[in-house]
């Protein structure tokens, strides 16, 4: 099943990639560099942060004055730099989502694979928290209601005694602590894991792009802050909790789930985030990829020259000392483990040369699934039948999807193609060896589209082999007009391989020598209009999402109460005084007058209005005995109007009887918040509002 | 007498490099001992297929050693590599397409071929890299 999600998927990310290729071309195609983009928004995020610390009063009187100096006095500087804090964080989401879609899509998360993407998911844990906390220190209504609402998430969980949403109920109790606290853990605490986290996620990879190419550094930049400058991210409104905001922007990017807890109990949501979380962590495995073999070492033919190590896109080569006792230092050692068989070390490997007539073809590193012999007895044997003097062989990646259909698509009597693994796994010797023994008299190599290559590097690295800018070269004699890389300009704009092929044939040389007929690199008409609309849109959804659609905490017309009190119930059973004679047999020290069971009851609390019942508990005492106070706490919505108020309890638990009662007629606006406390002192219920 | 000698000044003081240097003197030496014998083009042929195997894994050794030594003239020495690398194919491509001129061409340059870069850019190297080795 999932697999028809992938192809499904690939159906609408293809056209995606293409319209992008377009554009911006395969270098700098975004989508070739969404982990990277990821990183990059995340430093402008840091950079943008430390201004807003520096203006930043850790306290809840300081707080949300000191944001609004900063978004309105300084809003050529600071209100830029707490815009692009928060853009350049959606932006975040945006491109890691992506990230995350795009290597589920094109399987990319599998086999051994699975380590990238399983250090990736708690990443999610890390991200989403710190941009809640961020919500949470600016301190205006939204904060309020992330921070009560998180504050009922997190009591959910069986870790405190008190209630933490209690704390953000009326202003009494709120303290700077809070504060402090909130601005360790996004300023500190969650970051450093995210650092640490991130280099986790690439730890196993080989030359991980860290940065996206510069052009796209710059035009992202630009795009977030005409975006801050046009649209600048708003406080919304000082908190006031005697009231409830009739609606709220809400930044959907981090507080997805936050709407849930309207309908949802705080279980279900954590069901839903545990869930998710533990469906991506298992993904890897759904199904198990079938491991191919990996690749061979042949120490005859090693003499630990490190090529295959340098270009193996996943670390999965190490030269380790020599262990055959001939006369070199290092050998290649191949970690089945993180081998993904993609046969990019055979592509580097400098005894890898058809150019063997006599001896035996064993490269010093090779795949078992498809030796280079293998590769050159094919690549004899077939071509051998095709005709003519513009003869093309057509070297497809195995394991993209295109290259099933490439075969019966494109083979005629001048065309053949040859699967491969993957474009890297091709030494550039056979390409010399096919076009100099007169084998073809053009070679492509198809690729995945656009570069964007299964297996990281393939394309990467065979482009520069072909360029000659890194080993093994492509021998010189080999003309560039013979030769195309169907995910290059100009190869790129002949639409599909079957037009790369048409295209090179129309231009290939007669006899030997002469100019290329290369279609020429004229200017790319697509370019400005795609990347202009690529980035307007881009900035458009930043912005859009981050406070649209507005969600509403409470329906129109309500008022909401809040009902906060913890009560120690009664004892199970009375004290009871102990005897002259009972004292006397206890130590001296140990000589309490009164004999006294510590488990409490439970309580029950009813709370109606007009007569009819809103909520009715019975709450269970805390503590491990069972001798802590009951802890009531429930947000409730009531129509906003003058009604009869009551609240009973009863201190030990069934009892129909109400031990302490209140009933008073409130005049409950619409958008009022009331809250019914219980005050220690007086024995009694209040019903506060403003 | 063989055509090329191993001489013990021409170590670099990397086992490994000296020990393959050895190795494509032998092997050189042996494609001269073939065409003396006049021996039939395939074997020669096989011999050079092996030397250009070799040698081209040579360079990649040499190539290594040099970039972790960081060796200042390591860009002039791989362009070398490079085209060492050209000629041989032309010296194989024109032996197989007429073994008898290419057998003349074979004697006349295939000893200089390896013998000047030997003489020269690896010289420099052993210079550069040979005495700290010991």
């Amino acid at each position: 099943m999932l697999k028809g999600v992938q192809i499904a998927g690939q159906l609408v990310f293809d056209p995606l990639r293409r319209l992008l290729d377009r554009g911006f071309g395969h270098r700098l195609n975004p989508l070739n560099f969404l982990g990277a983009l990821t990183i990059y928004f995340f430093w402008i995020v840091l950079v943008s942060g430390i201004w807003l610390f520096i203006f930043f009063k850790t306290s809840v009187a300081g707080a949300y004055e000191s944001v609004e100096y900063l978004t309105h006095e300084q809003w050529y500087l600071g209100g830029v730099m707490r815009s692009l804090h928060r853009y350049a964080s959606d932006a975040a989401i945006i491109t890691l989502a992506l990230h995350m879609i795009k290597e589920f899509l094109y399987d990319r998360h599998r086999g051994n694979r699975w380590f990238s993407w399983v250090t990736g998911v708690p990443l999610l844990w890390l991200v989403i928290p710190l941009g809640i906390t961020g919500y949470w220190l600016v301190w205006d209504q939204l904060a309020w209601y992330v921070a009560l609402t998180s504050a009922e998430l997190l009591d959910w969980l069986p870790i405190f005694s008190e209630s933490m949403a209690r704390n953000f109920l009326s202003d009494e109790v709120l303290s700077d602590r809070f504060f402090t606290l909130m601005a360790f853990l996004h300023l500190i605490g969650l970051p450093l894991f995210l650092v640490f986290g991130i280099w986790l996620h690439v730890l196993r990879i080989n030359g991980p792009r860290i940065n996206p190419p510069r052009a796209l550094m710059a035009g992202s930049l630009i795009a977030m802050t005409v975006l801050s400058v046009a649209y600048p991210a708003l406080s919304q409104g000082e908190v006031d909790m005697t009231t409830v905001p009739s609606s709220l922007g809400l930044d959907w990017y981090y507080l997805l789930v936050y709407p849930l807890m309207k309908h949802w109990s705080p279980g279900w949501v954590w069901g839903l985030l545990t869930g998710t979380s533990l469906l991506l962590f298992v993904a890897p495995w759904m199904p198990a990829q079938r491991n191919r073999a990996s690749a061979i070492v042949d120490l005859d033919n090693c003499n630990g020259c490190a090529r295959c190590a340098d270009d193996c896109p996943f670390g999965a080569i190490t030269m380790m000392e020599r262990s055959d006792g001939k006369a070199y230092e290092t050998e290649a050692v191949v970690d089945p483990a993180l081998c993904m068989s993609c046969g990019i070390c055979t592509g580097s490997c400098p005894t890898a040369t058809p150019f063997r007539r006599h001896s035996v073809l064993s490269p010093g590193i090779d795949s078992p699934d498809m030796t280079a012999a293998a590769l050159r007895e094919k690549l004899l044997e077939d071509s051998d039948k095709l005709e003519g003097t513009h003869r093309i062989i057509v070297f497809s990646c195995r394991d993209h999807a295109q290259s099933a259909r490439l075969k019966s698509r494109l083979d005629d009597a001048q065309t053949m193609t040859v699967a491969i693994i993957c474009a890297g796994q091709l030494p550039p010797p056979f390409i010399d060896f096919a076009l100099s023994r007169d084998l073809a008299d053009g070679v492509v190599l198809a690729g995945c589209p656009g570069g964007d290559c299964q297996y990281r590097l393939g394309a990467d690295w065979t482009a520069l082999r072909v360029a000659r800018q890194r080993d093994p070269h492509l021998r010189k004699r080999v003309e560039s007009n013979r030769v195309a890389l169907g995910w290059q300009e100009p190869w790129s704009a002949c639409g599909d391989v079957s037009g790369i092929v048409a295209a090179l044939r129309e231009s290939l040389p007669v006899g030997t020598g002469g100019t290329a007929g290369i279609p020429s690199s004229r200017r790319n008409p697509w370019r400005v209009p795609v990347t202009a609309f690529v980035y307007v849109a881009f900035a458009v959804m930043v912005g859009w999402l981050s406070v649209w659609p507005r969600f509403q905490l409470i329906d129109e017309g309500n008022a909401m109460i809040s009902l906060s009190f913890s009560y120690a119930g009664q004892r199970i059973r009375e004290c009871r005084q102990l005897t002259q004679e009972e004292l006397n047999r206890l130590a001296p020290n140990m000589r309490k007058p009164q004999d006294c069971p510590r488990e409490r009851l439970p309580i029950r609390v009813v709370l109606s209005s007009n007569g009819d019942t809103l909520y009715e508990d019975i709450k269970r005492p805390t503590g491990l005995w069972k001798d802590g106070s009951a802890n009531i706490y429930k947000r409730l919505t009531v129509a906003g109007r003058s009604q009869k108020l009551f609240i009973g309890m009863n201190e030990s638990g069934q009892s129909p009887e109400f031990d302490f009662v209140l009933e008073q007629e409130v005049d409950l606006a619409p958008g009022e918040h009331l809250v019914v406390e219980f005050d220690d002192i007086q024995k009694s219920f209040v019903f506060k509002q403003d | 007498m063989p055509l090329l000698q191993w001489k013990s000044a021409y170590s670099l003081g990397i086992p490994s490099v000296d020990h393959e240097h050895r190795e494509l003197i032998g092997m050189i030496n042996e494609v001269y001992d073939h065409m003396e014998d006049a021996a039939d083009p395939v074997a020669i042929e096989s011999c050079l297929e092996d030397i250009y195997a070799s040698i081209a894994s040579h360079f990649a050794l040499e190539e290594r050693h040099m970039r972790e030594a960081r060796y200042t003239e390591y860009d002039a020495h791989k362009d070398e590599h490079e085209n060492l690398l050209d000629q041989l194919l032309e010296m194989m491509d024109e032996f197989a397409d007429d073994p008898q001129s290419g057998r003349e061409t074979l004697r006349k340059s295939l000893a200089d071929w390896f013998g000047i870069h030997f003489a020269t850019f690896d010289a420099r190297l052993h210079e550069s890299l040979g005495d700290h080795h010991g």
